[in-house]
Order: C-alpha cells, then sequence, then structure tokens
C-alpha cells in the first residue's frame, strides 16, 4: 500500500487536472482551481519543513563544535529576530512607526518599519554584494576559458565578441554600427531558432513524461 | 608566461575593480541606444486606455535589484501617469519589500489611492503552480483580505475582475529568473491570451526573442534595456531623473568592463597560442 496510494492519488490528480484543462464546465474549473490551492498549501508547508530542517542541521553543528558553528548561531539568531519582529508587527504587538513625510507634508506611519530597516540595511546589501561579485568571477572566467581551441570555440568566441560589442554604444562605435546589426541578427535569428527548437524539444519532453506519470509507468518520484 | 593558469588572476579582480570605482566616482555617463524590444514595451503601455487594469508582477530580489528595480520603478511612473490602475502580486519572497516601498513612494507623487488605483496583494507561493491559480482565479488565489485587513471583494480595483484575466489588460513581469516571465507565458499568455510584457536581467534577455513579438509584446532587457526606458519615461518624471543619471554612469562602466574582458579575451588567446608555439 507505501507504492499503491500515491500512485493512484498521481494519477487521480494528474487525470483531474488534465480533464480540467479541456473541459468547458465551470466544475472542471472549480477542481482545478482546488488542486492548485492544494499545491500551494504543500509549497507553504515545504517553507516552514525548510526552517525546521535548517535549525535541526544548525543545532547540530553547534553541539558538535563545528568550525562554522559562530556562523550557524548568527544564522539562528537573525533568523529568529526576524521572525518574531515580523510576527509581532503583523498582529499588531509593536506600534506603528513614521515612514516619512507624503506630497503634502504629512506624516506616514507604517507597522512594517522594523521589518523594512532589516531588509533594506541589512539583506539588501548582503545579496547584492554576493551577486555583483559575478562580475569579477566572469573577467577571471573569460581570460582562462574562451579559447580558440577548435572551429566551434571560433564561432563561440566570434558570437559573444558581436554580442558583448553590440551590447554597447561604444562597441558599436568602434565597430563602425556592424556590432549592433550583427548582434541583433545573431539574437533574433541565430538564437531565436536554437531556442525554439530547445523549447518544442522540452515541451515534448515534458509532455512524454507527464503521460508516463498520469498511466503510472514513471515512478521515479517514489524514489524507485 | 607559458600557460594562462600562471597569470595570477587577482590582477584581473584589482583591474576590474578599479575600472569600476573610478568610472562611478568619476559620473561618466554614457546613453543607451534605441532598441525596438523597449520601443515596443513603451508603446503597449501608452496604447492602453486610460483606466484599464494591469497585474504587475514582482519576481525579483535584491541580487538582481540593479538591474531589475530601476524597471520596476519606471514601470510604475508609466502606469500611473498614464492613469492605469495596477494589481501587484510577487512570486519571489523577497520581493515585497520593494513593492510597499516603491507604491508608498511613487503613488503619492500621482495622488493615487491605495485600494482604488493600485492594490498590493503580496507574495504568493508555488512558483509556477501560483501563476496557474492566479489565471484561475486571482480572488481565491491569495488570502481573503488585503494588507489593510479589508476583504479582498471589497476593495474597489478588485469589483471588475474575475476568473481567466477577465477585466485585466496586460500582465508585466519583472523578472529575475525562475519562477519569471517562461512561467508566465506558459501559464498564463498561453492559456489565457492576456497579452505580456516583461523587464528581466540580461542573462536571461536571450530566451525571449523566441516569444517576441507574439506570445511577448515587449521587453526591457539588462542595464542597457532599462536605461533606455527611463531615457523614455523619466524625461517628463522629475522622480527617475537621479535613477537614469545613475543608469547611464552604469552604462559607461559596462561599456569600459565590455572592453576590458574582450582585451583580457585576446591577451589569453595570445598567452594560450603563444605557449603552444613555444612546446611544439
Amino acid at each position: 500500500m507505501k507504492r499503491e496510494i500515491p500512485i493512484l492519488l498521481t494519477v487521480l490528480c494528474g487525470l483531474l487536472i488534465t480533464w480540467a484543462f479541456f473541459s468547458p464546465f465551470d466544475a472542471s474549473r472549480a477542481v482545478n482551481a482546488e488542486l492548485l490551492a492544494w499545491a500551494i498549501v504543500f509549497f507553504s508547508a515545504a517553507f516552514l519543513l525548510g526552517i525546521v530542517n535548517l535549525i535541526r542541521i544548525s543545532l547540530k553543528q553547534i553541539a558538535s563544535g563545528h568550525p562554522d558553528r559562530v556562523y550557524k548561531i548568527i544564522l539562528l539568531v537573525v533568523l529568529f529576530s526576524y521572525l518574531s519582529i515580523g510576527i509581532a508587527e503583523i498582529h499588531g504587538w509593536l506600534s506603528p512607526m513614521a515612514t516619512g513625510t507624503d506630497v503634502n507634508g504629512n506624516t506616514i506611519m507604517s507597522d512594517q518599519v522594523r521589518r523594512q530597516w532589516i531588509y533594506f540595511r541589512l539583506f539588501q546589501p548582503l545579496q547584492a554584494t554576493m551577486f555583483s561579485l559575478l562580475a569579477f568571477f566572469i573577467a577571471s572566467a573569460a581570460f582562462r576559458a574562451f579559447r580558440a581551441r577548435s572551429f566551434e570555440a571560433v564561432l563561440l568566441l566570434l558570437a559573444g565578441a558581436i554580442v558583448m560589442l553590440g551590447q554597447v554604444p561604444l562597441g558599436d562605435e568602434l565597430s563602425f554600427g556592424l556590432a549592433s546589426r550583427w548582434q541583433d541578427f545573431l539574437m533574433k535569428y541565430i538564437n531565436a531558432a536554437g531556442q525554439k527548437a530547445i523549447i518544442i524539444g522540452m515541451a515534448l519532453g515534458t509532455l512524454a513524461t507527464g503521460l508516463r506519470i498520469v498511466l503510472g509507468i514513471e515512478r521515479s518520484y517514489l524514489s524507485e | 608566461m607559458a600557460n594562462v593558469t600562471d597569470f595570477d588572476r587577482r590582477w584581473i579582480f584589482l583591474s576590474i575593480a578599479v575600472l569600476v570605482v573610478a568610472l562611478y566616482i568619476a559620473g561618466a555617463r554614457s546613453a543607451a541606444p534605441q532598441n525596438a524590444y523597449v520601443q515596443s514595451y513603451y508603446d503597449v503601455i501608452e496604447a492602453l486606455p486610460s483606466d484599464s487594469i494591469v497585474m504587475l508582477s514582482a519576481d525579483f530580489d535584491p541580487a538582481s535589484a540593479a538591474e531589475l528595480l530601476p524597471m520596476y520603478q519606471s514601470t510604475i511612473h508609466h502606469l500611473m501617469r498614464r492613469n492605469i490602475r495596477i494589481i501587484n502580486v510577487a512570486t519571489w519572497p523577497a520581493a515585497p519589500p520593494y513593492t510597499l516601498a516603491e507604491f508608498n513612494r511613487i503613488a503619492p507623487q500621482y495622488g493615487k489611492l491605495y485600494g482604488t488605483d493600485w492594490v498590493e496583494l503580496g507574495f504568493l507561493p508555488g512558483d509556477d503552480v501560483a501563476m496557474g491559480l492566479i489565471g484561475t482565479s486571482v480572488k481565491s488565489a491569495f488570502a481573503a483580505e488585503d494588507r489593510n485587513g479589508e476583504p479582498i471583494d471589497s476593495v474597489p480595483i478588485m469589483s471588475g475582475i474575475s476568473d481567466s484575466f477577465s477585466g485585466i489588460s496586460l500582465l508585466i513581469t519583472l523578472s529575475a529568473g525562475y519562477p519569471g516571465i517562461l512561467e508566465w507565458i506558459a501559464q498564463a499568455g498561453g492559456r489565457y491570451n492576456i497579452p505580456i510584457l516583461t523587464g528581466t536581467t540580461a542573462v536571461q534577455t536571450s530566451d525571449l526573442y523566441a516569444f517576441y513579438p507574439t506570445q511577448l509584446a515587449g521587453f526591457v532587457g539588462g542595464a542597457t534595456g532599462a536605461t533606455r526606458y527611463l531615457e523614455m519615461v523619466g524625461e517628463e518624471t522629475a522622480d527617475l531623473h537621479a535613477t537614469r543619471d545613475d543608469n547611464q554612469n552604469r552604462m559607461m562602466i559596462q561599456e569600459w568592463a565590455h572592453m576590458l574582458i574582450l582585451l583580457l579575451i585576446v591577451i589569453g588567446n595570445v598567452i594560450y597560442f603563444t605557449g603552444r608555439g613555444s612546446k611544439s
């Protein structure tokens, strides 16, 4: 039964969703909306599971004296602080604070000031910093890996150079206006044709996998 | 130097850092070139009748805010300036703080009221499933009450909205990846025939050409597209002048960074072929 019930549920949900997609009846739309709403509930529960798992792993590493235990402590402190402040603000346990003034000079009060402060003063700069490091790694990777070793590599190199030049006015000026035209041609025709082929292939693959799941042939999601 | 791996890559990091910081401090600016896809994005919004309702989906987080936030700000300005009403949603959990801050700042500039001219429905988990549910029924997809505790049905802007995007003229997504524009096209554009516009990060832009102009009516791609759109919208919007100038500064930095990377590729190849020649 450990195998049969999940397979039965999957097949049933798959058939209902497929029926709802093609059926013109209101009842099918209601079933579709209900199933999608259940899926959202599962997604939300996954967030909670993620938090519980994060706490469990972090506590385990702190207890075992892991070299990263200081970071784990910081993680848990920040997690619980933000969660507590968020819950307190949502339920109105903390008083609203002024966020500024509107065009008429009236003070704007908000009950999300503390959460917004943490978000914009801590989270935003940290995440932006992580992402901006990419510029350094891309430059280094381009220097080390972009080699004209073969005919295909030369094509890739040329296409990359044309797109980089065509993307910015200076590159376009240096190439006497050719780079932007060639870039547009590459993106509009060569790239779009390749993308369409991939998308159609993916769609057919998804359809085949969906059919296999609905028919109970594909069971890898049961770790079989 | 026989091999590129012998080269200390910290010199590359330093050269990029010096270039970016110097151009940022100098404040040098460069205008963005004409762009047909950005023009389409602008024209589609311009063609909307006043009082139309647009769904604006914030599908990004701080990692991509440098590219997408200026697009988001200018899109809100553009829509509000044209008296178009906005239903704002988010499929990325880190997006709502931006939406709150931007709407609270921009809406009063046009005298727009919460509930009548714009509404914020917040974050919906579930990625493309969430998008499918929004398409099926936007009212039942989100919580029964809005952020002020008002029942969704009693919010004036929601009165004309029903299932299958009925009442919504256009969907705009500011998309940083998954879930984003590709999922919106599959879940909303393909099923309900709602026109879609998007602003994306530069790395995602190459995916969009396959959908333009049939499934995607227009797009703003990366910092270059954002700068062009800001130049078009910002002309008449004082609030956007500083953002436009910042983006033109980023354009200049991007221009020279591209040149530096191309130079590094050339140097790398010269070292590679010289090393190979000397070995043989």
